[in-house]
């Protein structure tokens, strides 16, 4: 019922713009105008799986903003100023650059997972770890650094799986357990910041920027992703100790197994070694890194080193609904929605400072409750757009204003609904929501301030 | 808390009224997350089953006793193999009288995951009913989450992360 009423709401918010008297806004910014409140209800409180809206928002812009939809020509929605843009560019999203790397991202992910690659690390890095403070180090270190490259809730379930045994060893009251059980998904979250392919809500942005014009090479997203991950790491570890102080003086972790070094698994270190340097070096050779990122999507299946079985498994569904966010932003620059949407309100005198604070807020709020997929779709566009109107001002203004909403909407992670990594934590039944909370919100407030000082001071200067 | 995930069923089938309170007894500890339904008859078994599917709730493991007045437990669990609803049932035999011959039926038409020998210990069947449960989980690629506590988490989590069965969003 609950769902009906909501989709409902969504489709009746589709048409409602129609019948507004919103002086001075094109019918193609009117249709928009209902896609972008239909997709906000959609993806918010998800009647249909949120990559379900995705398509179903490119399924709209076909059949009401492009020049292949009949109703454009037939009903006289003429864009203000422009043509209708073409079809291929919507449907193309499905195969934007950002999707590209992505799915490089996927492949190399899928192959480290058969050859239990991302398990042997986990091994050499938590090895060495004997007493609690090592342990919560390492496990913080090792999911930051897989999830910079992986999933962030594989790593998550991953580590929890490796974890099991420990958590069961420690005394029930052991305060280690909860801090252990924290530190996976917040490792896991805040991993996500340090590449362009740790975490979706990255390709959003980076696919909003390409549209502008914009390209942010792999290596200058982690010269903002990676210190700023370290800084968080460091804290949190900080914040873990002094919140939850250990009880137990050694730890006993057993993890056997060895590095396979089958030709296949030897193939995949090397063609996922060179992939990640070749990434890294792109102001070098100035390769982009999509077309890196096709290294791995044809040799790995070339070589045999994955099958049809892994590629079935890859999360297509997360780059469809990539996918509808980077479409979604095209239409509201198109139909001149968003700078009818900005001339109504006197940004300026919020000043850049404010704007640019403003945004992350919402961010880091919107991401506690929604998927941050969804938070970055919703809020890059229109930042995007008062970025072009003039009204942030300043070098490389559009890409620190996506960026940094981007990246503050990995630091939404407060609640059990806010990740599927903290879902994975509290089902492990070693930490409570409350305590969740708490560290969750000191994460939330350390991230604004941290990313909006660096926002304002530093990324400019890197961004230019 | 109304749980936000369809509840799964375990069926035991067991005609000697003290064994099935002890069968149930043992099960105490999956109460929570599962839906126990104690049944004396295969009819009476049939009839659950069907209710179960009206309300859409799979049934996830059948502890089937074998000798059985009319129906034999293991013809009972050849059916629930060749429906579609409860294909993927795991399915677990406990008795002390099946022959060679039922218990070959048993495994090659039935499908059968477990035997069970009578008597057995309460931890035992425990163990049993837990790995099967976790197997149903991984094979339909259940939602593990609110199962981890109760079940074989390692290999629930393990399985999720191979799977790809959750995703970032």
């Amino acid at each position: 019922m609950k769902r009906l009423i909501t989709a409902a709401t969504g489709l009746a918010l589709l048409a409602l713009p129609l019948f507004l008297p919103l002086d001075g806004l094109s019918a193609a910014g009117r249709i928009t105008c209902g896609l972008f409140l239909f997709a906000a209800v959609y993806w918010m409180f998800a009647p249909i799986p949120i990559y379900a809206t995705s398509v179903v928002v490119i399924l709209l812009q076909l059949a009401l903003l492009s020049n292949a939809s009949p109703l454009v020509e037939f009903l006289g929605f003429p864009y203000a100023s422009v043509d209708a843009p073409s079809a291929d560019k919507f449907t193309g999203t499905l195969a934007h650059p950002i999707l590209i790397l992505f799915l490089g991202g996927f492949m190399l992910a899928a192959g480290a997972q058969k050859y239990h690659l991302e398990k042997n690390l986990v091994r050499v890095f938590l090895s060495p770890c004997k007493s609690p403070q090592l342990l919560l180090i390492g496990v913080l270190g090792v999911c930051a650094l897989l999830s910079a490259f992986m999933s962030n809730t594989a790593t998550t379930a991953m580590m929890f799986a490796v974890l099991i045994p420990v958590l069961g060893a420690l005394e029930l009251d052991d305060p280690l357990r909860v801090s252990l059980a924290l530190a996976v998904p917040i490792g896991a979250n805040i991993g996500g910041i340090i590449t362009p392919i740790g975490t979706p809500p990255n390709a959003v942005a980076l696919g909003a920027l390409a549209e502008q014009g914009i390209r942010v090479s792999f290596a200058s997203w982690m010269v903002i992703g990676a210190p700023l991950a370290l800084v968080s790491l460091v804290f949190v570890t900080v914040v873990l100790l002094k919140m939850f102080p250990p009880k137990a003086k050694t730890i006993e972790l057993k993890m056997t197994g060895r590095f396979d070094l089958s030709a296949k698994a030897v193939l995949l270190y090397v063609v996922a070694g060179l992939t990640i340097v070749l990434w890294a070096t792109e102001s070098v050779h100035e390769i982009p890194s999509s077309v890196v990122a096709f290294l791995p999507i044809a040799l790995l299946p070339a070589l045999g080193i994955i099958g049809t079985n892994e590629i079935r498994g890859i999360s297509w569904e997360v780059l469809w609904l990539v996918a509808g966010g980077i479409s979604l932003g095209y239409s509201l620059k198109d139909s001149g929605l968003a700078t009818w949407m900005i001339s109504l309100v006197n940004w300026t005198s919020l000043g850049n400072t404010g704007v640019i604070f403003g945004f992350l807020v919402l961010s880091v709020l919107m991401a506690n409750f929604l998927s941050h997929t969804v938070t970055t779709s919703l809020l890059v566009p229109i930042a995007i757009s008062l970025g072009t109107s003039g009204v942030l001002a300043g070098p490389g203004s559009l890409a620190v204003i996506a960026i940094g909403i981007a990246i503050a909407s990995s630091y939404g992670m407060s609640l059990p609904i806010s990740t599927p990594p903290n879902a994975i934590a509290i089902a492990s039944g070693a930490v409570d929501t409350p305590q969740m909370a708490k560290v969750g919100v000191v994460m939330a407030i350390f991230g604004l301030v941290v990313i909006g000082g660096l926002a304002i001071f530093l990324w400019p200067l890197l961004l230019k | 808390m109304k749980p936000s995930h369809p509840k799964l069923a375990i069926l035991c089938l067991e005609d000697e009224p003290a064994v099935l309170d002890a069968v149930v007894r043992d099960l105490a500890p999956f109460e929570e997350l599962f839906l126990i339904e104690p049944v004396e008859s295969v009819v009476e078994a049939r009839r659950v089953i069907s209710v179960l599917q009206e309300k859409g709730v799979p049934l996830a493991l059948a502890l089937c006793d074998h000798l059985l007045p009319g129906v034999s437990g293991t013809e009972f669990l050849v059916e629930l193999n060749h429906s579609d609803a409860t294909k993927a049932t795991r399915k677990v035999l406990i008795t002390a009288q099946a022959g060679l011959t039922d218990t070959i039926r048993a495994i090659n038409d039935g499908n059968l995951n477990h035997f069970i020998a009578k008597p057995w210990q309460p931890g035992d069947l425990q163990k049993v009913v837990r790995d099967q449960l976790t197997s149903y989980l991984v094979a339909t690629e259940t939602n593990p989450l609110p199962y981890l506590a109760l079940l074989d988490a390692q290999r629930l989590l393990e399985a999720m992360q191979q799977g790809n069965t959750t995703t970032d969003t």
